[in-house]
């Protein structure tokens, strides 16, 4: 029992690390400027094709190929950012909502014009698998575990340690103070949605090499990064780093442990209890 | 000095024939196809959709179709109905209603084909169903409906007699098993191990989507079976495979998912593929097929530069099916004339698919079609065919005679 309780703790952890790239670049959005954007997933899909295309029509080998697509992902984010989202910053909060719509299906189109609407996944030549006791752990999800963690502590001291993830934090606290204290407001959107596109990026890799990327696939994972955002707290990064890890071991252990019929539906009563306790999310700050 | 009459003899002759040709040559049947030609239903439904075209255009090249004095070309349109009912509804009506076809075939999935066979009887139209297993398409007596794939509980007794002379007895399932036909192969495979005093302990699902089974796979793993019988579509059903091997499972791996090579080899490798069964009717494998589907094969590939998906020559026969119907009633309008003459039709001899034909005929009277089931494995990067299931198509035929 307690072997299997420690598998699917680690089947749980390599797909909720993706959850938690996801719900990252959809807070950072969210929490900053307000705007739900839906055609994040159809984003990360966009990243995971693009390494995919690098890796099999290009020949790069696969640890070329990913920076290569950060790269395309963060000069997506300024794009999206300055073409979709600026010209209607300061008009109602709808016509951001209409256009996060309308880009999500842009983009969507995009993927099946460029990359057609065959599944894909990436090859990456990782067949290893450790064993431990009864535990077995395939190489390629031990690595994408690491790369999770470490793309969460690398946002993690840009955010809190660095001028400009004090100003981004500045921003999203009260962006009139931040404008008083000489923050260039103007920058803020352009960086935090390269950040938050390439760590969209980094997932749809993930995603692509872990299972596989197809037109659709996106629309899911853009629901379960909003669902992580709720679970963990609207704009709360350490909330939607624990929100993700939780709904990833969450859907596991209830596949294994109740149906997996019910996998997806146990996850969101996991979720909808913990907001009846707390109704701001795990670590959200109550209003 | 040429003879006048004579003269006139040949001109009128030759006008004469001029314009018979030319009336054969211009005439054309539009034939529709509404299938899965993207999302997940599109390993089965894209492949049917190109077999259907290339039957035409084979038919073309061959003169076309024989009507009385005419000759009719088959004119194609395809339609993309994503496996989904409500899609394949608007298609197939699209089709009658403004494209004025009377003939559609494709149909790779169960859904969205018991969505159109729902409303079909109603219409002046044929269906011709490929590759969806749903048993109760053929159930309903549907007098304008026929179907070249056997349904998947026929199948499935097969296999549960090949699985219990293996002498597995604890069988744990991993599959879609929210979709009737799967489910009902699971049935059929549970109830032919009983027999052998063999039992299924688990049923777990996936989803069409689902591509992490790890969590399934590890309860399945605990459970310690003897064996795992994998039902679902191609994709979900390679990462089942995959992620198996990547759990350390070392049992026999069953499955009845109809995928080529190419397809499995695009989410696993063949290291994770050995060794692996499928338990499904005698599709198009090109070490068991017979001099038409070696052929197919070589055209199919040469045509789309893919090979064919081993069902995809369901769709493939029912163009020749439908083009010696058609001939043998002699009239393209009268589409219940078509319909009836389906019924009563010999096993055309282009077909691709080994038929096992009811009182000599392709359709049994509930319009249904049957092939021989074979146990495939994975060897070496292919599938070969290693022995037939024993199934009696005569027998399951009156049983099919018996639903409603």
């Amino acid at each position: 029992m307690l072997i299997e309780i420690l598998q699917q703790t680690i089947n749980g952890l390599a797909i909720g690390g993706v959850y938690v790239l996801i719900a990252l670049g959809l807070t950072t959005v969210f929490g900053i400027l307000g705007i739900a954007h839906f055609a994040h997933g159809s984003i990360s899909m966009f990243g995971g094709y693009l390494t995919f295309f690098l890796v099999t029509a290009q020949g790069l080998p696969v640890l070329a190929a990913i920076p290569l697509a950060l790269l395309a992902g963060i000069l997506l984010g300024l794009l999206v950012e300055i073409l979709a989202y600026r010209p209607v910053r300061n008009a109602n909060h709808i016509n951001a909502f209409i256009v996060a719509l309308g880009l999500t299906m842009m983009v969507e189109g995009l993927n099946l014009q460029l990359f057609g609407h065959e599944q894909v996944v990436i090859p990456t030549g990782l067949s290893k698998v450790f064993r431990l006791g009864g535990i077995t752990v395939p190489e390629l999800r031990l690595y994408v575990i690491l790369a999770a963690i470490l793309l969460v502590v690398a946002m993690m001291i840009f955010v809190e340690r660095t001028k400009t993830g004090q100003a981004i934090r500045a921003v999203a606290e009260n962006r009139d103070a931040a404008i008083l204290m000489g923050v260039n407001v103007k920058t803020i959107p352009l960086i935090v949605f390269s950040m938050s596109t390439a760590l969209g990026v980094a997932a749809g890799i993930m995603v692509g090499a872990l299972f596989a990327i197809a037109p659709g696939i996106g629309e899911g994972l853009v629901v379960k990064g909003f669902a992580v955002l709720i679970l963990g707290g609207l704009g709360s990064f350490p909330g939607a780093i624990l929100g993700g890890t939780v709904l990833g071991i969450t859907e596991s252990i209830a596949a294994g442990f109740i149906s997996s019929a019910y996998k997806d539906v146990i996850a969101f009563v996991v979720m909808i209890l913990v907001l009846l306790f707390r109704p701001q999310g795990l670590l959200g700050r109550a209003p | 000095m040429p003879n006048p009459k004579l003269t006139r003899a040949c001109a009128a002759l030759a006008l004469s024939l001029v314009a018979g040709t030319a009336l054969a040559a211009e005439k054309k049947l539009t034939i529709g196809v509404a299938d899965a030609l993207t999302g997940g239903g599109a390993v089965y439904g894209l492949p049917q959709a190109n077999a259907v075209k290339m039957a035409a255009e084979e038919i073309n090249a061959a003169g076309g179709i024989k009507v009385g004095a005419d000759n009719y070309k088959l004119d194609v349109i395809a339609y993309d109905d994503k496996a989904n009912p409500t899609e394949a509804t608007n298609a197939v009506r699209k089709l009658i209603d403004r494209d004025g076809v009377k003939y559609i075939l494709g149909f790779c999935c169960s859904g969205s084909t018991s969505a159109v066979a729902s409303f079909i009887g109603n219409e002046k139209a044929v269906m011709l169903v490929g590759n969806a297993a749903e048993r109760s398409i053929t159930t309903k007596k549907i007098p304008n409906l026929v179907r070249t794939r056997p349904p998947a509980d026929y199948t499935g007794q097969a296999a549960g007699t090949f699985i219990a002379r293996k002498g597995q007895k604890r069988i744990a399932v991993l599959g879609a098993l929210d979709v009737g036909f799967y489910a009902q192969y699971v049935d059929s495979v549970e109830r032919e191990l009983k027999k052998a005093g063999g039992e299924i302990i688990a049923r777990e699902v996936f989803s069409l989507k689902d591509r992490d089974m790890t969590p399934q796979l590890t309860k399945i793993r605990g459970l310690n079976p003897d064996a795992i019988l994998v039902v679902g579509y191609v994709e979900p059903a390679a990462f089942v495979y995959r992620q198996a091997v990547e759990l350390g499972m070392k049992i026999p791996r069953y499955g009845f998912t109809s995928g080529s090579e190419e397809q499995f080899l695009r989410v696993t490798t063949s290291e994770q593929m050995e060794g692996v069964w499928d338990l499904r009717p005698t599709e198009l494998t090109l070490l068991s097929a017979s001099k038409n589907g070696v052929a197919y094969h070589a055209n199919y590939t040469k045509k789309f530069n893919a090979s064919p998906s081993p069902s995809s020559p369901y769709a493939y026969d029912q163009v020749y099916a439908l083009k010696a119907a058609i001939e043998a009633a002699g009239t393209v309008d009268n589409t219940e004339a078509v319909a009836k003459a389906l019924r009563n039709l010999p096993v055309p001899s282009q077909v691709v698919m080994q038929y096992q034909p009811v009182d000599g005929k392709m359709f049994d009277s509930n319009g249904q079609a049957y092939t021989s089931n074979g146990a495939f494995q994975w060897q070496k990067g292919q599938w070969v065919f290693v022995e037939d299931l024993p199934s009696d198509s005569k027998a399951y035929s009156q049983f099919l005679s018996t639903l409603n």
